[in-house]
């Protein structure tokens, strides 16, 4: 018994990867996949066994399943590279109609947390938009968005901006570099909500940090759907470690490892004294 | 103003508690990741006037935000060490 249900317990990846397969050569968005039916008598499998595979394709994403109407192929995932470009831009370049809903746009006391990232006091007067961003109508990322008054006082006057690089870079603090931090969560009631989330509450957040060449301009945090949307990152070799000469020479008139000759001169103790 | 070109370089090693204090310095793409041998000779507010846009200090690893310059500083960081 234990061993019949550890069999299948691998089996179901054959499903799993045959659907995959059918999925990225033969059809198409939108498109039904085999029933369970099918699937269990073409592996000769229990219908168990295949709704594991179907369900673990659900939880990554790659099929979505419709109450009463089937399983099908899910619309791709929306794949970024982190840059300091604005989500209409993104959206566009991919075919994709963007939209914005504001929740909020008004100015608040900066929280401590806000006036760390934007390197301003704690009560400083920040303006505060809160958004849900779309694409062809779903909701893609909720953002909350902070920018210090006093530097761009004007920010508001004209209602919320529709990109908000845009409205920097209209006031001479045009964005040049920023700082990602991504983590994976589950969505908030709030969050799963304005995302239009139902069993699926996975959202990638993402805290950044936007500067000028004279600082910090923006700081803001999104939430995004994780099955609708990916990051892609480009990666390069880093530089190399920067270690004082001076411990460097000695560690190379020693014989043995490099570690090794900096412990014989001062490096080690000297960390604790 | 903020110190430009090597003398920031030498404002920010000076934080650092001097090239004594140093362990090793890892450039990344927009920080400097530092590990230094006495947390408590590291000058925080002499890091910010060095033009830094952030410190976080964490037992003896100190990162030190400076931008995308960061491989300019280092090569001046590398002559000073």
């Amino acid at each position: 018994m234990d061993e019949a249900e550890q069999g299948s317990a691998h089996k179901y990846l054959v499903v799993r990867d045959h659907l995959a397969g059918l999925v990225a050569q033969e059809l198409s968005v939108g498109d039904a996949i085999p029933s369970e039916r099918h699937l269990s008598q073409q592996f000769g499998l229990s219908r168990m066994t295949v709704r594991q595979a179907v369900d673990a394709l659900v939880t990554e994403g790659v099929l979505v399943r419709e109450q009463g109407r089937g399983t099908f192929v899910a619309p791709q995932r929306i794949d970024f590279e982190m840059r300091l470009t604005t989500f209409g831009e993104e959206m566009r370049r991919r075919g994709l109609e963007p939209a914005t809903t504001v929740l909020t746009a008004q100015t608040v006391a900066a929280t401590p947390d806000v006036a760390t990232a934007l390197e301003i006091e704690p009560g400083d007067k920040v303006h505060f938009l809160y958004r849900v961003r779309s694409a062809d109508g779903s909701p893609i990322c909720i953002e909350q968005v902070w920018v210090p008054v006093a530097q761009a006082p004007d920010l508001f006057d004209d209602g919320a901006p529709a990109s908000m690089y845009d409205a920097l870079r209209a006031r001479g603090l045009a964005p040049e570099w920023g700082e990602d931090t991504l983590a994976a969560g589950d969505a908030t009631d709030t969050e799963a909500s304005l995302l239009g989330l139902a069993d699926a509450r996975a959202v990638l957040r993402a805290e950044r940090r936007t500067y000028s060449v004279d600082g910090a301009v923006m700081f803001s945090r999104a939430s995004y759907r994780a099955d609708r949307y990916s990051v892609w990152v480009p990666l390069r070799a880093p530089r190399p470690t920067l270690v004082p000469r001076r411990r460097d020479a000695a560690a190379t008139t020693t014989p043995g490892p490099a570690t090794a000759g900096a412990d014989d001169v001062t490096a080690a103790p000297g960390g604790r004294r | 103003m903020k110190p430009q070109g090597k003398d920031q370089a030498t404002a920010i090693l000076a934080a650092l508690g001097g090239v004594d204090n140093i362990d090793e310095i890892e450039p990344c793409t927009t920080r400097l990741r530092s590990l230094v041998r006495d947390a408590s000779r590291v000058d925080a507010a002499g890091l910010r006037a060095a033009g830094a846009f952030g410190v976080m200090i964490s037992g003896r690893v100190v990162q030190v935000v400076v931008g995308p310059h960061v491989d300019l500083i280092a090569t001046d960081l590398d002559e000073l060490m």
